[in-house]
């Protein structure tokens, strides 16, 4: 095009001719007509009445990208879903989203979404239509003893896993592992055994002092969007403190007003070390302890604490101030206190001083009854994975249904999940994409993308008023070929003959009559039409769960004298918001927006202290070998002080085989080469806890990083003041 | 601190006057001196039909657009009197203006005119259950955020004097004489250049970012 205004001609017309010149560069007809009759515009035939074209209806649905199960908004135009926002009715996010959930349009207009049903046929996976595909299921089921059925998920709940249950009880069989990567199954074991509650209503709005031991509650933990509410309560006056103790500094250690860096494994005795500084200054604080609590935080004083986690001893007792001083406050513990052999202790440890602070009540709450238990979550770690594993490998299972979670990505190679999944007779995949385990599936179900499809949420954590999320469409299937959840079940459910299922035509019908069937305490007085239309409004059901009273049971633990193991390096497989464990790896936008540490896009790396790295003879930008017992990885270094010198960092949630476009080949997957060692007490995996060998090779690759430079330079875009002289001038932080 | 200038309607307007506030550069004067032409010109036209408005000024040659059926505007418009807004009902509530429903087509034409080939050819499309593949013949970029809604608020409900039943005087601006036109035909400019004089002339909104968001 000879007429277009190319950037240095703007700016010698700018420079000729003043704004004038500029302005009459308007009229230049090819740069900024369209040209006519090349594009097809298309009329309703018969339009719905509250249709405008141009004009956006707002729908409330239901974020279906972290199990957190947060309010959505939807913005549909001319029956296109083009627009996620927070619903302001859900008490998780209270109108507020965060990436992954802006994201979810995404996920549903992905190009690489599975687009009709597939069965294996010899060394492939050939189409077939839905009828055969429901039929194969019907004649690998019919005569199957019951235990030889699972069902192997993410999070459900809902009228979903009402659905589930019913289909594996047809069967017969009582198996259904549930596997999340990234968990919170020890602390909600030391939570169940110390307070009574397993998911207990964390206040941080009422915190003045928050210390949290690698519980990254802004990033991945529990309900990001609604613990970055509270906490924006928490920093307005009087401003709370922000403690983070951990061995990789995550997103919220990033906003943390002291980020103490201790050595992978010893976050328990730093918080036994400031319940004993507690206790030096004020003894009657372990009044009622049982004597081998006491025991314990005597054990461990400053200097061997400090010598232990290699956290400065002044940081200890600064810590131990502020919590004396301020009440109450909030000990929360997270992935990298729970990921070690001694992983429940070092949580009971940090529990613990919530007793001893008198926090039980005032910033842990009790959550109630939930009144639908049938509904509830059914949430789990990597315990269920490494028993779904061996039940594989022992030959006990024939048909498995695979639904959400994709464990051939997420488990370590050491256990061999791949290989042993070749034992399975009958693997089906309820599944949007071809990912890993999908790539391994006998017969594969392409699902309706969440934004398509109907369901009820109810989130494991409930901080607030305890709701029921309801996820509706948001717009027409976009392939015909793909089909509901809940429908499918239903079909499947009939197949069995399965008494009560038979009268419903869809799993809308479902849904329906089970909002029908409601408690009329829960309608206020609402006819069953009213009552699901103001249902569908607002987008979720709060229901009323009680009083609940939480107990303070100090139980019996103990922690290794010295958890850590000096000198060797620790694997962090760390997490983020975007990636999270990998499901989000497919979506474009998540990919190209910066990792909030590193600014790193489109890629893994290697996070290191630049002590390790002047050790190993690297800086950033070069590529290392990270070696474990179970194998290999390479990522290239990006030196950084955020991190303990013990600790080597690589995110998860890259280095996909599968998944797509956008996912596959790219980056490092550090779940594959963890150990299989697991927590003491739950048999979680210790997935913090792979100790590594680390080389240095002669690669040496550009880090694709936003940004580019860690300083400013000395131009003093942002000014600021080193912590001491702002304590000097300013007096306490 | 605007420069006024008094039309001979009585309307006080402000002719871009923001605008030459803040670029005072050495053609100022001949800015000033051309938006008066362009006032003084549309003055006497929008005294007659559109009270309070001065016609955006351009022409294009545009190409014919071939359309699945030759819809003839004139017939509607000029002889029987019908409305634009009565088949173009979203431009009073939306960006776009929208193409009428083909529902719309047939409230009359199940009826009205059924021998004829363009209403049998538009029947056979209804009882397809399809809508006519209408060709687009006026646009605009993605980048530019145009809204019929406001215009037509401005120039036709908030505009006093002005008459509903001639909206069709300012559907022209932009859309030329459709009146008399069958199948639409491009014959404005719709560039920002002819955005921009209609802008200063009408004292519409100046600033980048209300047409580029």
């Amino acid at each position: 095009m000879s007429n277009k205004v190319n950037r240095r001609d703007f700016l010698k017309i700018m420079g000729w001719g003043g704004v004038g010149a500029t302005l009459a560069g308007c009229d230049m007809p090819t740069t900024v007509t369209l040209e006519e009759g090349k594009e097809q515009v298309t009329s309703y035939l018969v339009p719905e009445e509250y249709v405008i074209p141009g004009v956006g209806v707002y729908y409330a649905s239901t974020c279906l990208q972290c199990p957190a199960g947060c309010g959505l908004h939807g913005r549909v135009r001319e029956g296109r879903i083009l627009k996620l926002e927070g619903n302001p009715e859900s008490p998780v996010n209270q109108g507020k989203l965060c990436q992954m959930g802006q994201a979810g349009v995404q996920t549903h207009y992905n190009p690489d979404r599975l687009t009709r049903p597939m069965a294996r046929k010899g060394s492939g996976l050939t189409p077939v239509s839905w009828d055969e595909a429901l039929s194969m299921i019907q004649s690998k089921t019919s005569g199957l003893a019951g235990e030889r059925f699972a069902w192997f998920t993410d999070t459900v709940s809902g009228h979903q896993a009402v659905l589930m249950d019913a289909y594996r009880e047809s069967i017969g069989s009582s198996r259904h592992y549930v596997h999340e990567i990234i968990n919170n199954s020890v602390a909600r074991q030391v939570n169940q055994d110390m307070l009574g509650d397993p998911q207990p209503h964390l206040r941080f709005d009422k915190a003045r002092v928050v210390l949290s031991f690698g519980a990254d509650f802004l990033g991945t933990w529990q309900s990001p969007v609604h613990n970055a509410v509270e906490y924006a309560t928490f920093r307005e006056a009087p401003r709370g403190v922000l403690v983070q103790v951990e061995p990789k500094m995550t997103l919220t250690g990033a906003n943390a007003d002291l980020w103490v860096a201790v050595r992978p494994g010893t976050e328990g005795v730093f918080a036994l070390a400031v319940a004993n500084a507690l206790s030096a200054k004020d003894p009657a604080r372990l009044d009622g302890l049982p004597d081998k609590a006491r025991q314990l935080i005597r054990r461990y004083d400053i200097k061997k604490a400090s010598r232990i986690t290699g956290a400065s001893g002044d940081h200890i007792v600064k810590v131990s101030g502020w919590l004396a001083e301020r009440s109450p406050s909030l000990v929360i513990a997270g992935a990298s206190a729970e990921g070690h052999e001694h992983g429940y202790d070092t949580v009971a440890a940090t529990m613990l001083l919530n007793i001893i602070l008198g926090n039980i009540g005032k910033t842990i709450e009790s959550s109630g009854t939930f009144p639908f238990p049938q509904l509830a979550a059914r949430t789990g770690g990597t315990k269920d994975l490494i028993d779904f594993a061996k039940a594989v490998d022992d030959k006990e299972l024939d048909v498995v249904f695979f639904r959400g979670a994709n464990p051939v990505f997420t488990a370590p190679e050491t256990l061999g999940l791949k290989e042993k999944l070749n034992k399975v007779g009958f693997k089906v995949a309820f599944s949007m994409f071809e990912d890993e385990t999908t790539r391994m599936a006998d017969l594969v179900l392409p699902m309706y993308s969440p934004l398509e499809d109907w369901g009820t949420h109810v989130a494991a954590y409930q901080p607030g008023p305890s709701v029921i999320a309801i996820q509706q469409p948001l717009m027409q299937p976009l392939y015909d070929q793909t089909r509901g959840f809940g429908d499918v079940m239903l079909s499947l459910l009939k197949m069995q003959k399965a008494a009560g299922y038979s009268d419903y035509p869809d799993y809308y019908a479902y849904l329906r009559d089970a909002f029908s069937a409601m408690p009329g305490s829960l309608k206020n007085g609402a006819s069953d039409d009213e009552f699901w239309a103001s249902v569908m409004q607002k987008g979720v059901l709060a229901v009323d769960t009680g009083e609940g009273r939480l107990s303070a049971n100090v139980i019996d633990f103990d922690l290794p004298e010295n958890p850590a193991k000096e000198g060797a390096y620790h694997l962090v497989p760390s997490a983020r918001l975007g990636m999270w464990d990998g499901r989000h790896a497919n979506i474009p936008w998540l990919q190209e927006a910066p990792d909030q540490i590193s600014k790193v896009v489109w890629d893994s790396w290697a996070e290191i202290h630049p002590n390790t790295a002047r050790k190993l003879g690297v800086k950033t930008g070069d590529a290392i070998k990270i070696t474990s017992a179970s194998g290999t990885i390479e990522a290239n270094v990006y030196v950084y002080k955020g991190i303990h010198p013990d600790a080597i960092a690589v995110p998860m949630g890259q280095g996909h085989e599968a998944y797509g476009r956008y996912a596959k080949g790219r980056g490092v997957n550090p779940l594959k080469i963890l150990a299989l060692n697991t927590e003491g007490k739950t048999g979680e995996l210790a997935h913090h806890g792979t100790e590594v060998q680390v080389s240095r090779t002669s690669v040496r690759d550009a880090m694709v990083q936003f940004g580019g430079s860690e300083t400013q330079m000395g131009r003093k875009i942002i000014a600021t003041v080193t912590a001491d002289v702002y304590e000097r001038t300013e007096g306490e932080a | 601190m605007f420069n006024t200038l008094q039309l001979p309607s009585g309307h006080i307007t402000h002719c871009g006057a923001r605008f030459v506030n803040r670029f005072l550069t050495p053609s100022l004067f001949l800015l000033v001196f051309s938006a008066l032409l362009v006032l003084s010109a549309g003055a006497a036209h929008a005294e007659s039909v559109v009270p309070n408005a001065v016609p955006p000024v351009g022409t294009h040659d545009g190409d014919d657009v071939p359309q699945p059926i030759e819809f003839p505007h004139n017939t509607h418009v000029d002889v029987n009197k019908i409305n634009c807004m009565y088949c173009h009902t979203y431009a009073r509530r939306s960006p776009v203006a929208g193409i009428p429903p083909t529902s719309k087509c047939m409230g009359c034409h199940s009826v009205i005119a059924t021998d004829k080939p363009r209403i049998k050819k538009l029947t056979e499309y209804w009882e397809n259950k399809e809508p006519p593949p209408w060709r687009k013949v006026h646009d605009v970029p993605d980048y530019v955020h145009f809204t019929h809604e406001k215009h037509l608020k401005r120039f036709v409900f908030d505009n006093e004097g002005m008459e509903v039943e001639n909206v069709s005087e300012v559907c022209a601006f932009c859309h030329g004489d459709v009146k008399n036109m069958t199948v639409a035909h491009k014959v404005k400019p719709l560039n920002m250049g002819f955005c921009r004089r209609c802008h200063e002339a009408n004292e519409g909104p100046f600033d980048c970012w209300k047409c580029h968001k």
